[in-house]
């Protein structure tokens, strides 16, 4: 058997040879065009004219488009269809698209876009959430959710605090920036090359923007040098840009962004500020809590809404609050589109019920793990969320239990605060924090997917699903669950690229689903053709001698070998089998679906129960600050999850490892720096902090809880590509922690991230006051 | 004179002519040769995922040292054996370190794994045994957004599967040595507007600058590359000194530490250990392991940056700068150098030959302050260095430098005078500050505001006083080395 085993990831080796393909690496095709754009150099503003003469008459510059040149619908989207492909005359944030060039080489390009003149009347930018709010500038509408009453137990409650806690963006910084590249076909057919995580919405964009039907694109990715969430909706800008050029000019036009290009372009992780007013008793029991959430959604919906339901879904973490108010607002901004990343929302939600923690623990003098415990969802009881669905297969408590003891914190913790009242020079911070994640797309409907499956005559088989692979191992995995439920080596399965051609109308690979809805699918196309395989088998390994009846349920195909379980001696190979039934002529391929059974949502009330189940896990996080220069280190982190029954535990480990580390970054060194006039100035990666190696800290403990009880998901497992970001949230409370720690009782605010500036700066007013 | 470039690539001899010369490594790579396991991202060595191993041959040896090819220009190159992650495997057998990245997920989406394998090759090959300590500094270069790298660091720690072989077994060095090191002439390229020239002495070297004072050294390329890339900086003629004997030596003359012109700063890391432990903390967290192979000191004075990490030691030290041209030698005290922003005291056919360090004594205390946003390889928000003998309760020969508070690295000499000759209190710290904040004029940047590097200035000299003269050994911050 595979599933559960360590086999390593079915791309390694080329990685580690260079031999992977990406976009990119694909080799330049004769005739092939080089592609990019002229963007605003503007927020917020709108074209008087544009003159493209000098760049058309540029040696090398093939042709210029417009957004007048597009045949069919410039405007696209997500949710709404708000956003143009090329500005049409308005212009909303620095970096939007509004000439397309082609050339025969990246140096005309450069030339060519710099030789565009743009006459732009410049317009009042809004960049900030209060700005808007003043604005009134939205994007959809505010939605609720809301149990009990509120207000009544914040009013009777002993203690209350409110605030504003701040979050930041944080770019995806996958390593591979958005490429494409469009192929003109015949009868108005293009195959386009994406680096995307949403084929068939590259499909859908693209037809819909070069007024063909879908049945006239196919989108092909073979893998990503990283997603995100970034390659969730903004792969399909570059992809439709380099197949409108495919679609004008008959060549094959390649799209690559620069680092600098694409982090000035594409959208980031969603700056949140939320307001906060919570009541609570003498034990630390939160009674009431009123929690107003606004996102920067940028300048066009993206996926803004979806993320502010998730963010809303998260609010109140592992903690069950009877009396609640939650209510969430996306606000439009002249900044990029904001998008997708990982966490999606969760984190944002998450981290503000955690700096809520910290502070009625900081206002009650008591440790804040004792709140966590108290406050923490029931099993049995307490146990529903503020939207009406149930915590089941809640194991925070264990996990808790666990942590608490194998991390040592109560010991940390003392001699933490006891070395912050000794020395003058550095501060330290323990906190342990938990997450409750929900899986599956809030969205019910995108909780779907298809699977091919294609044995060949010698026994091997091919793959195709609708995920996407960019790192996280979706294909390993399915690939182990085919070979257990085909019963062939694993070494027989091959997992193909991802294509519209193959698989249609797929599901975005993300909200951490890809193995759970993909797999699925893949386990259902292997269940039908292991059904005919049995029927052949049986008849093939018959006994005339034997009086049983021929019984396909007591054939077993196991490891590549096919036997009656009453015969065992009998053998043959699958290949045989495979052959065989070809002869037979038995249909050797197969579809299969799946749909992520129980889950509902009112997208109006904001009530149901969107996820199929809640992936969970806390995390201890001890952290040293210079007093001086705020500069922070983490010193030990123990993350401890629950992750079901692990189909593959060192992918699983590296997506746990993978996520804390980025999570970490979002919560200390990524900060995203603009001028007054709301041009990005953190670009690439000299001026835009991801965490380093150096960064890991120096103890680095990560586990995971047995539990093979999860068995309404996709062999016992659950998912574990985002959870493990928001344990991160542990690092930023540490900090926060250590700083209250010698500010006399007081709550001492923290924007998220604390980059060394913020610590600095707030141990300044502390030192002041 | 040679009109083309002679190197090997991956146990290959190449010939490189005309405009390709001024191309960068990693686009020569993927461009023109169709080699694309050498990924570029961020175009300015900050990334790794471009790096490469650069041989240099030596008496029959050869050295490889990993650099970042994406701001390497491909002239640089000229008489050394380039081994890309192409070059490292065996047949179908991977090597030890390809082998143990696949075993330990080392990989993920593997778009930085070529740059990592590549560094972590350099990595064992020069260490027979590696600790987790070893991993990450011979990594610091090469980001990862996918692993969280510590499957990375487990990979680095089981190298031993694999065809097992170093690089000299891959490639026999005599031959590639050989080859190399009998191309020793000069070398001239031309290509339409564009000049490279490679002088094999230094009076020629001398000459073509007093012939083309419009001359850009490229040495190191650390900048310049990212200049290059980034803001298409295309000078017309260009130079580099790697031809030169002597430039590149280090030692130390009579308490004087002398740095070759050409001295990479990973040979002044190499020799500092041990001789000049302040100098040495401050190159630890100077750029990456592939930035200290390709850039040198000269290189860092030279680039005239205001958060150069070398400048703020070498001004407290009253370095000294040696400037030959054909008109003659002369000095340069490195506090007189900077004439303003990117504005130097040197001629345009002046080079910098050698840079003259007086060492403090050893009774002198000698603190170098980084600070960043990340501690790693990032670029300094705010740098300092105090330098004063303690002694009787008082302090005494009292200099402070700042980088990152103006346009060029200051000396402090109103805080300076405050505080020499006087017993070291909180208080006269606390006073040094505010009068160090009134000699510095810093602004808002990317890298901080105004009011950080204020709050920095006063805060840096409470740090040298809690952690060098109120506290003891245990108050030495952690967090910032």
């Amino acid at each position: 058997m595979f599933v559960g085993r360590n086999v390593p990831h079915d791309s390694a080796r080329g990685h580690v040879t260079g031999d992977s393909i990406y976009v990119d690496d694909m080799p330049r095709l004769a005739n092939e065009l080089q592609v990019g754009f002229f963007w605003s150099p503007v927020a917020h503003g709108r074209i008087r004219s544009l003159d493209l003469a000098a760049a058309r008459a540029i040696p090398g510059v093939v042709a210029l488009f417009t957004h007048d040149d597009i045949d069919g619908e410039n405007r696209f989207g997500p949710i709404f269809a708000d956003e143009p492909l090329l500005a049409p005359g308005e212009l909303s944030y620095i970096g939007q698209p509004i000439v397309v060039i082609a050339a025969e080489s990246r140096e005309a390009f450069e030339k060519a876009r710099r030789a565009i003149v743009a006459d732009i009347e410049t317009l009042a930018p809004i960049f900030t959430i209060d700005d808007a709010i003043a604005a009134k500038a939205f994007i959809g509408a505010r939605k609720t959710i809301n149990r009990g009453d509120d207000a009544a137990a914040i009013a009777a409650a002993p203690h209350t605090i409110e605030g504003v806690f701040h979050s930041g963006g944080q770019d995806q910084f996958y390593l591979e920036s958005q490429a494409a590249i469009a192929i003109p076909g015949e009868n108005g057919t293009i195959t386009v090359h994406s680096s995307t995580q949403n084929p068939s919405e590259v499909q859908d964009v693209i037809a819909h923007v070069l007024g063909v039907s879908q049945s006239q694109v196919v989108v092909v990715t073979r893998r990503m040098g990283g997603g995100f969430g970034g390659k969730e909706c903004q792969a399909t800008h570059p992809a439709a840009i380099a197949s409108l050029v495919a679609q004008k000019t008959k060549r094959p036009a390649r799209i690559a962004y620069t680092k600098d290009e694409d982090m000035v372009v594409t959208g980031h992780r969603h700056p949140f500020q939320n307001r906060y007013r919570v009541g609570f008793d003498d034990a630390g029991r939160i009674l009431g809590m009123e929690v107003d959430f606004y996102s920067d959604g940028g300048a066009f919906a993206d996926l803004s809404t979806a993320i502010m339901a998730r963010a809303m879904c998260h609010a109140e973490n592992a903690y069950y609050i009877h009396d609640i108010a939650i209510s969430g607002t996306v606000c439009r901004t002249n900044s990029t589109p904001n998008t997708a990343m990982r966490g999606f929302g969760g984190p944002q939600g998450v981290a503000t019920m955690e700096n809520i923690v910290e502070e009625i623990a900081v206002k009650l003098g008591r440790d804040p793990f004792e709140l966590r415990r108290l406050n923490c969802y029931g099993i049995d009881d307490r146990n529903t969320t503020p939207y009406g669905a149930v915590v089941e297969n809640n194991t925070i408590p264990r996990i808790f239990d666990e942590l608490v003891t194998t991390s040592d914190y109560a010991r940390r913790r003392d001699e933490a605060l006891r070395f912050n009242r000794e020395s003058k020079t550095r501060l330290r911070g323990i906190a342990l924090t938990p997450v409750k994640f929900g899986i599956s797309f809030n969205t019910t409907f995108l909780n779907q997917a298809n699977a091919l499956v294609n044995i060949y005559r010698d026994g091997t088989v091919q793959v195709s699903t609708g995920a996407t692979e960019m790192g996280q191992g979706v294909n390993t995995k399915i690939a182990q669950m085919v070979a257990d439920e085909l019963g062939v080596e694993l070494s027989a399965v091959r997992m193909m690229v991802t294509s519209t051609e193959k698989n249609n109308n797929t599901s975005a690979t993300a909200a951490s689903t890809g193995s759970d809805i993909n797999g699925g699918a893949a386990i259902d196309a292997c269940r039908k053709l292991r059904a005919r395989l049995a029927d052949c088998a049986m008849t093939l390994l018959a006994d005339p001698g034997d009086p049983r009846a021929q019984s396909a349920a007591s054939i077993v195909i196991r490891d590549g070998v096919v036997f009656d379980a009453r015969r065992p001696e009998k053998t043959m190979t699958f290949a045989d089998l495979v052959h065989a039934a070809h002869r037979q002529r038995v249909s050797l391929g197969e579809r299969g679906f799946y749909a992520t059974p129980l889950i509902h949502w009112d997208v109006e009330k904001f009530a149901g129960r969107p996820f199929l189940y809640y992936t969970m896990g806390a995390a201890v996080s001890e952290v040293e600050i210079d007093r001086f220069t705020g500069m922070m280190r983490l010193m030990r982190a123990d993350l401890l999850m629950d992750i079901g029954s692990s189909i593959n535990p060192g992918i699983d480990r590296g997506q746990i490892t993978g996520a804390f580390v980025q999570g970490m970054g979002w919560c200390t060194t990524e900060e995203l720096r603009y001028t007054a006039e709301g041009e990005l100035l953190t670009h690439s990666p000299t001026t835009y902090k991801i965490p380093n190696i150096q960064d890991l800290p120096e103890v680095f403990n990560v586990a995971w809880i047995e539990n093979d009880t999860n068995t309404i998901n996709t062999k016992g497992s659950k998912a574990v590509g985002e959870p493990p970001l928001l344990l991160a949230i542990s690092v930023w409370a540490a900090v926060k922690q250590a700083l209250m720690s010698v500010a006399g009782g007081r709550v001492v605010p923290l924007k998220l991230p604390a980059t060394n500036e913020e610590i600095a700066t707030r141990i300044a007013t502390i030192v002041d006051a | 004179m040679r009109d083309h470039l002679e190197l090997y690539l991956n146990g290959r001899e190449v010939r490189v002519a005309g405009a390709d010369a001024f191309r960068t490594v990693a686009s020569w790579l993927r461009e023109v040769r169709g080699e694309t396991g050498t990924k570029t991202v961020c175009e300015e060595g900050d990334c790794g995922a471009c790096t490469v191993l650069v041989g240099a041959p030596r008496g029959g040896a050869i050295d490889y040292v990993p650099v970042n090819s994406c701001i390497q220009l491909l002239f640089q190159l000229d008489g050394k054996h380039v081994v890309t992650v192409e070059g490292l495997r065996l047949g179908d057998e991977l090597s030890a370190v390809q082998r143990s990245m696949v075993d330990h997920h080392g990989a993920q989406c593997g778009y930085c794994t070529p740059g990592f394998v590549v560094a972590m090759t350099a990595l064992r090959e020069s260490n027979a045994t590696v600790s987790g300590r070893d991993a990450r500094e011979a990594l610091t270069g090469n980001l990862c957004r996918c692993t969280g790298y510590d499957p990375i660091i487990e990979a680095a720690l089981d190298m031993t599967g694999g065809h097992g072989k170093s690089l000299d077994e891959l490639y026999a060095p005599a031959p590639i040595a050989e080859a190399l090191e009998a191309a020793s002439d000069s070398v001239r390229i031309d290509s339409g507007s564009r000049t490279f020239f490679a002088p094999a002495s230094h009076h020629d070297a001398l000459e073509f600058l007093a012939a083309h004072p419009e001359t850009v050294i490229v040495q190191g390329a650390t900048d310049f590359g990212v200049q290059s890339n980034k803001r298409s900086l295309r000078p017309d003629v260009m130079m580099t000194l790697s031809r030169l004997d002597g430039l590149d030596a280090i030692s130390i003359e009579g308490g004087t530490l002398v740095v070759g012109g050409r001295a990479t700063l990973t040979s002044l890391e190499r020799f500092s250990e041990g001789r000049v432990p302040s100098l040495h903390a401050i190159l630890r967290l100077f750029g990456s392991p592939q930035i200290r192979n390709a850039g040198t000191l000269a290189g860092n004075i030279a680039n005239a940056s205001p958060i150069a990490d070398t400048v703020p030691f070498l001004f407290v030290c009253e370095a000294e700068l040696e400037l030959e041209s054909v008109r003659g030698r002369r000095v340069v005290g490195i506090n007189h150098f900077y004439k303003g922003y990117k504005k130097l005291d040197k001629a345009p056919d002046e080079l910098i030959t050698r840079v003259r360090v007086p060492l403090p004594a050893a009774a002198e205390t000698v603190r170098l302050y980084k600070v960043s946003k990340r501690r790693d390889l990032d670029i300094s928000t705010f740098t300092a260095a105090i330098r004063m003998t303690i002694g009787g309760g008082r302090m005494s020969g009292v200099k402070i430098a700042y980088g990152g508070v103006a346009p060029v690295v200051l000396r402090l000499p109103k805080t300076e005078a405050l505080l020499d000759g006087r017993e070291a209190t909180e208080g006269l710290f606390r006073e040094a500050g505010e009068v160090a904040c009134s000699e510095i004029a810093p602004i808002d940047d990317v890298r901080g505001s105004k009011e950080f590097r204020l709050l920095l200035a006063r805060n840096v000299l409470m740090k040298f006083f809690h952690e060098e003269i109120a506290g003891g050994p245990t108050a030495r911050s952690g967090g910032a080395r």
